[in-house]
């Protein structure tokens, strides 16, 4: 096959799913990547300024654009699940020499179905006959769901500030290990007034006092009251003695999952058995559903799929299944082919002025023919 | 490049010091066209390619491999280095020019001392004012690897031209990455260093650059820069 036969037997596929073919704006202010999703993505970014000094970023996927397409067409009023589908160039800076700046992306992005096990299990599908449809046998499918620590952190019941920091820290490189090892450190006396005022009035007060008693001047654009957030969170961590060994051990516990896909949900249900967390049931089960109905519909990848319950942690926008495939002939960092689901991606990108379920996913050609054995 | 193209920092205290290294080794340096020139000469190394730039300019030759060998910065090698160490490859720590680079927020933030406490107050800025926190810096890769490293993801990076301990105060920016030696300007803007937040202790280095290409005739110059210097040559020559 060749490079544009490749391309044209997955659009088939996409386009045969009744998905609408679009190709949208290749030209995106930065603040959409990085707002969005964080610092950490610029250095595959490719940013540029315009003429006034504002930073551009050309698309580092099709993905954000479309999701952008979206949100203003449920903004303008038009509601309904909508599919979208592309085969268009999107542009990074290399992460390895080799790799290429400019590359096509073939691929689909759903909107507002359900978000269940049955659409996670379709999309996976969809994606695993394109490539099946480009002449390719994949060599192993890793997949992962970026719902379960969070389902496992809520389930421990701690306080708000430890969970949330604890779910931010997990989708960061550095991971957990800092936070699950610090302890908090004290309330110095002169600020114990600020806590304990009773009104915000009064508290506000007390804190300027206190800035003022060690000759502190007020700079920067956090305000006085979330400053005071900030310690009143501060001194609940303190209170709640830091992160409790049963935390770590769950943290631990949960890290280590990694088998077949099938033995998924039986490895989670272990854990949330041992530590007593029912309230994981609900993510466990979808764990558990999702795979089954993968089995039914592509009996021939239960062989190669497998779950690792931090893989895709870093893939910035993604927050439940997701998967990359892999193809003969390449390293496990480039997948011929990945999808997941982004529940919450419509929402970031409007500022929670539209709101989809979405799941999406993308075939590499250049990749495809270099796993076939020829291309560079 | 057949010639070793060696170079040091313009001006400065930084000029001095790397002039004063040389010419104890035995290789004196002099400006052609006075104290404001950019050329110069070397003595004692063959027929060589004497540079004087700035020092970010010259960890940009070191790393991008236009430049054998230079004095420079190794906090700006460590920040322009796209891959990190193997861009270049230190040979002595010349012991001037010390400073540490540091993250550094408003003293009025108490409830901030640590990094972890700085995505804390980061996450919860952004729910308030639908942005995320700002972060000045002229060290842009550096800022962004250590915050990776330390799980600290809800910030934005603002370029610093200069007078970056200012951002706060004019606020440009929350929190800045910068250079510091004794601290006095940090306090003096109202700053302070996090307990955990000293990214690289910087001093002036002598680095070559592994990328560079190599003519005997360089390797021979620097062979010679090497034995003058004191520094063990074998297994460094091998590298280029």
């Amino acid at each position: 096959m060749t490079y544009a036969a490749v391309v044209k037997a997955a659009r088939s596929r996409f386009e045969a799913s009744g998905a609408e073919p679009v190709n949208p704006a290749y030209i995106l202010p930065s603040d959409i990547p990085l707002e969005l999703s964080g610092e950490a993505v610029r250095a595959r970014l490719c940013v540029f300024t315009d003429h006034r000094g504002n930073e551009m970023v050309m698309r580092p996927d099709l993905t954000l654009p479309v999701a952008g397409l979206e949100a203003e067409r449920l903004a303008s009023g038009t509601n309904g699940p909508k599919a979208y589908c592309y085969a268009a160039e999107a542009f990074r800076l290399p992460a390895a020499d080799g790799d290429p700046m400019e590359f096509t992306q073939v691929g689909f992005e759903r909107f507002g179905r359900e978000s269940d096990p049955t659409e996670d299990a379709e999309a996976f599908a969809l994606v695993h006959e394109a490539v099946r449809d480009c002449g390719v046998v994949p060599v192993a499918i890793a997949t992962g769901d970026l719902a379960i620590f969070p389902a496992f952190i809520d389930a421990l019941g701690l306080p708000r500030v430890t969970a949330d920091l604890l779910k931010r820290a997990f989708r960061q490189e550095g991971g957990v290990r800092a936070l699950v090892e610090a302890s908090p450190a004290p309330i110095e006396a002169d600020l114990v007034p600020t806590l304990e005022a009773a009104t915000p009035e009064e508290a506000e007060t007390a804190f300027r006092a206190a800035l003022a008693e060690r000759g502190i001047p007020l700079i920067g654009t956090r305000s006085v009251p979330e400053i005071i957030a900030g310690l009143r969170a501060r001194a609940a961590a303190l209170a709640a003695g830091g992160v409790p060994d049963k935390v770590r051990e769950v943290i631990g516990a949960l890290a280590a999952v990694n088998c077949t896909a099938a033995e998924a949900a039986d490895q989670l249900d272990a854990i949330a058995v041992k530590y007593s967390l029912p309230r994981t049931s609900s993510a466990i089960d979808r764990v558990a559903r999702r795979m089954e109905l993968i089995r039914e519909l592509l009996p021939e990848v239960k062989a190669i799929c497998r779950f690792r319950s931090g893989f895709g942690r870093r893939f910035t926008y993604y927050d439940g299944f997701l998967f990359e495939t892999l193809g003969a002939n390449l390293a496990e960092s480039r997948p011929i082919a990945s999808g997941g689901r982004y529940d919450g991606l419509v929402s970031g990108l409007s500022n929670g002025k539209a709101n989809a379920t979405a799941i999406g996913g993308v075939v590499r050609p250049d990749r495809v023919l270099r796993a076939k054995g020829r291309g560079a | 490049m057949t010639r070793l193209s060696l170079a040091i920092p313009s001006k400065g205290r930084l000029k001095e010091k790397s002039e004063e290294w040389l010419a104890s080794a035995g290789f004196p340096v002099t400006q052609i066209g006075g104290e404001r020139g950019y050329q110069a000469e070397i003595a004692g190394l063959g027929d060589v390619e004497m540079r004087l730039l700035s020092a970010r300019e010259i960890a940009q030759g070191l790393v991008d491999g236009s430049l054998h060998a230079g004095v420079t910065g190794e906090d700006l090698l460590h920040d322009l280095a796209p891959v990190g160490e193997s861009d270049f490859e230190v040979v002595k720590r010349l012991g001037f020019g010390g400073a540490d680079v540091i993250v550094a927020v408003p003293q009025a933030w108490v409830d901030v001392d640590t990094m972890s406490d700085l995505e804390a107050a980061g996450a919860a800025f952004r729910k308030a004012h639908h942005r995320r926190l700002r972060v000045a810096t002229k060290y842009m890769r550096l800022t962004r690897r250590f915050f990776a490293a330390r799980s600290v993801g809800e910030y934005r990076l603002v370029e610093s031209a200069g007078a970056t301990e200012a951002a706060p105060t004019t606020g440009s920016a929350d929190v800045i990455v910068d250079i510091t030696s004794t601290g006095a300007t940090l306090k003096a803007n109202g700053l302070k260093i996090l307990t955990d937040g000293l990214i690289l202790k910087s001093e002036a280095v002598f680095a070559i650059s592994p990328g560079a290409a190599w003519s005997a005739e360089a390797k021979a110059s620097l062979g010679v820069l090497f034995a003058g210097a004191a520094i063990k040559p074998k297994e460094l020559i091998e590298k280029i």
